[in-house]
């Protein structure tokens, strides 16, 4: 039989062989990753000296204490249910506008939709700088967190309970929308494939071949999105949207650490109780269970509504259109900081450089635990080691960053190193998560295969299971490490310094255009990240 | 059509131990109320190519889990290249499953890696973990790896990965990955089942040119087929089974129209 040559193999197969490859692939990647990492830390911890806060250590383990001894008093836990509710109200809203706008604008921003890879050279590079276009147009909305997008809304709408909805749904619908490309272009072509090639139009072909297939992923990830949502309606909450993180900020300052507890304890139980939602959903085969969270999402997404009231005339009245024209003309065009460029580049940085430490510590902490968090153990011992690891995750994603911010901030000095240290263990938690979900799914049987002809359990975990993780391992830790750098802004604001701080500095002083630039260099960082990240992804296919 | 044998024909159990390859006496496998192979006897000589055939739902795949070591006897005595692997230790049990490859309609195979290391994921059984592992990152004996590509026509790929092949490129990784591991008795279960006849035939030629060891050895084989006339034209010996009991065991010379319609149940009985 006649055998092509590897390059005409390379060529022939999947349709991308014409994209850009980095010399030296995904080995040159991961040698400039380790060597990032360790010079950020290193230049922390030489440029700073001292990085522990001696006193704060008696306040610490004070804090802990009170762990045991949360407030359960009848008026403070009617405050925290009504709290409760306001915050599920703005994550139930805006998940649900963020997912609509994600199905419809993920699948216009898919590489499968643009077909980057086929048709003529001319065409293709069209198609290509269209993909990038629209891959650039999301990076607006995503780079701008949740609590600046409130900040923002908040001097167009007022005090309303649609800045909450919206602050959300903005910048969710965005991740969304890149997340369920990344789902889709990551579905098997073949199916797809075959029916573009049979005459069918891209959105029958994506609708018949794509969907069915990706719809388990789909809905996943709308429920994490939700939990997701429920944390940012708690940070919201943190700079003034009320709910949760508005009690969890008034009971911290004031030293109430009894309160603190009893707020910490049900946003853990909130997100429990929508992780085992999400689960049983995933599992469910029949319609019946389909449809009773069907019918409980409506209830909730009514109770929502009841209790939010949110005015949607006013986001078309005259008023906010002039409001909205006054912020403009303030913010543009936009200014740089005081200290100019410089200044800019160098927060930069450090955002960049707290984004990276924290995604690193996520990743490696994430993929180790996650193998014993999957579900499935077959020796007790294995289940409760998995049970023990699983409320650890949910424990630590349950705490947003600028909580676990103000923790690290009883054990260290304030800089970047505590900043990068409370993202990474909120992101570990989600992280982890993500990744038991991809063992839990992997194709068992090489594995099984393996074993029954005598490999060693390392062996056949090395050979079956990893390499079929490892992708989506990288895809998850890669989009963290973006989310992480919107994240940076939050921890900012408790004094981790970088881009974070220096906006909070320009809010507190009402700097609007220096504000604006600042926020365009997040973008821009974002958007330097999603190019990274799909370089990288591009050395594993 | 009453479920005696029709001939049964067990071969001399208990003589020329070392001469037998899988050797079956009694053996019944339940899965909850359900009697999958109900007191089986078979056995199977070195070198011997023995085709179990018989309606889907028979046994034939239990039967082929037993020889692999994968599924359990709930009574009988069974011995795979002269060791019980039920009552050895997981050491041992790991080191008989080296010597067994098996070949699945699914192949196994994962699809991210390359090529090469699907292919040495053949010699898993006899390498050391460390060694298994260091070969992930820079992959050894690529050499042997290449020959055993070559064999099955497919060279060239050696660093592709493996799920941007064919399902055909696919089907001759698992054979080289089979070559490589270099068993004694190869176990294969349906390994044609969703090919058609021309590719069967190919694929099954192969299997069985695969088998063929200097100074006129060969490795045993024992497979499932759907396709009475592969089995024919490429085994020793035909072993049908129905509802779990073995109902025919003959050379192939002795098979005729009629064994093939009393297995399947095709004509009333005569």
């Amino acid at each position: 039989m006649s055998v092509p040559t590897r390059w005409e193999v390379a060529a022939g197969t999947g349709g991308r062989a014409g994209m850009w490859r980095p010399p030296g692939g995904g080995r040159a990647w991961a040698t400039v990753w380790v060597l990032a990492v360790a010079w950020s830390v290193g230049g922390w911890l030489i440029a700073e000296g001292s990085v522990i806060n001696a006193s704060g250590w008696s306040r610490f383990a004070e804090f802990f204490r009170a762990a045991l001894t949360p407030q359960l008093s009848g008026e403070f836990l009617a405050r925290t249910g009504a709290a409760a509710l306001s915050t599920l109200s703005y994550a139930v809203l805006g998940t649900l506008l963020a997912v609509v706008v994600g199905l419809v604008v993920g699948v216009l921003v898919s590489e499968t939709w643009w077909a980057t890879g086929t048709g003529a050279r001319t065409r293709r590079r069209a198609r290509r700088a269209g993909w990038l276009l629209t891959r650039l147009g999301l990076a607006l909305p995503r780079g701008v967190h949740e609590a600046v997008w409130a900040l923002l809304l908040l001097s167009v709408l007022g005090r309303d309970p649609l800045v909450g909805v919206l602050a959300i749904a903005i910048p969710f619908g965005a991740i969304t929308a890149k997340v369920y490309a990344e789902i889709i272009d990551e579905s098997a072509r073949g199916p797809y494939e075959a029916l573009r090639a049979a005459g069918a139009g891209r959105a029958v072909a994506l609708l018949y071949a794509v969907l069915p297939i990706a719809w388990p992923e789909l809905v996943s990830y709308a429920f994490y999105r939700f939990e997701c949502a429920v944390r940012s309606a708690v940070v919201l909450g943190m700079v003034g949207a009320g709910g949760l993180g508005f009690e969890l900020v008034l009971s911290f300052s004031g030293s109430r650490h009894a309160e603190v507890w009893t707020l910490i304890y049900t946003i853990v139980v909130i997100g429990a109780v929508v992780e085992r939602w999400g689960a049983g959903l995933r599992r469910a085969d029949g319609v019946r269970r389909s449809g009773i969270s069907a019918v409980a999402a409506l209830g909730l997404l009514l109770a929502a509504l009841v209790h939010l009231g949110p005015d949607l005339s006013r986001v078309v009245s005259s008023r906010t259109a002039e409001l909205l024209a006054g912020l403009m003309a303030e913010m543009v065009p936009p200014g740089l900081p005081e200290g100019g460029w410089v200044r800019l580049l160098e927060e930069a940085l450090v955002t960049l450089q707290m984004s990276l430490v924290a995604g690193t510590m996520a990743a490696v902490a994430a993929v180790a635990v996650a193998f014993v968090a999957a579900r499935g153990g077959t020796t007790p011992a294995h289940r409760s080691a998995g049970m023990l690891a699983r409320w650890l995750l949910l424990l630590t994603r349950s705490l947003p960053p600028p909580v676990w911010a103000l923790l690290f901030l009883f054990l260290l000095l304030p800089g970047p190193l505590p900043g990068a240290l409370a993202l990474g263990v909120y992101n570990f938690g989600i992280l982890g998560r993500l990744c038991a979900e991809v063992v839990e799914n992997i194709d068992r049987r090489p594995h099984d295969h393996l074993v029954a002809t005598g490999a060693p359990a390392v062996s056949a975990f090395g050979y079956a299971i990893v390499p079929q993780a490892g992708g989506r391992f990288l895809a998850y830790g890669l989009y963290r490490w973006e989310v992480a750098i919107r994240e940076t802004v939050v921890v900012g604001i408790v004094g981790a310094g970088g881009l974070g701080r220096l906006l909070e500095d320009q809010r507190v002083a009402f700097d609007l255009d220096a504000m604006a630039g600042t926020v365009l260099a997040l973008i821009a960082l974002c958007a330097l990240v999603d190019m990274i990240s799909t370089a990288v992804r591009r050395t594993r296919r | 059509m009453s479920c005696e044998p029709v001939v049964p024909r067990s071969r001399e159990v208990g003589q020329d131990d070392a001469g037998i390859a899988l050797r079956v006496q009694g053996v019944s496998v339940a899965y909850g109320n359900r009697l999958a192979l109900d007191g089986v006897d078979l056995s199977v000589r070195r070198g011997e190519r023995v085709a179990l055939v018989g309606p889907s739902g028979a046994g034939k795949s239990t039967l082929l889990g037993l020889g692999s070591g994968t599924v359990v006897p709930t009574q009988g005595r069974l011995e795979v290249l002269g060791v019980d692997p039920w009552a050895v230790s997981p050491g041992a049990l790991r080191r008989l499953r080296a010597r067994i490859g098996s070949v699945h309609q699914q192949l196994h195979l994962v699809g991210p890696l390359p090529v090469v290391h699907n292919v040495n994921a053949g010699r898993l059984g006899t390498w050391g973990r460390l060694r298994a592992l260091r070969s992930l990152v820079r992959p050894l004996q690529v050499d042997e790896a290449r020959m055993a590509l070559d064999r099955v026509g497919i060279g060239p790929y050696l660093h592709v990965r493996t799920d941007r092949l064919s399902g055909g490129e696919q089907q001759r990784v698992a054979l080289a990955r089979l070559l490589v591991q270099d068993p004694e008795l190869v176990l294969a279960d349906e390994p044609v089942a969703s090919l058609d006849p021309a590719r069967a035939e190919e694929v099954m030629s192969l299997l069985c040119g695969l088998l063929e060891q200097p100074a006129g050895h060969r490795r045993t084989l024992v497979v499932s087929l759907h396709d009475f006339d592969l089995a024919v034209r490429h085994c020793d010996r035909v072993v049908a089974l129905r509802q779990g009991r073995v109902v025919l065991d003959v050379p192939v010379e002795e098979v005729d129209e009629g064994t093939r319609a009393r297995i399947y149940d095709l004509a009333p009985d005569t």
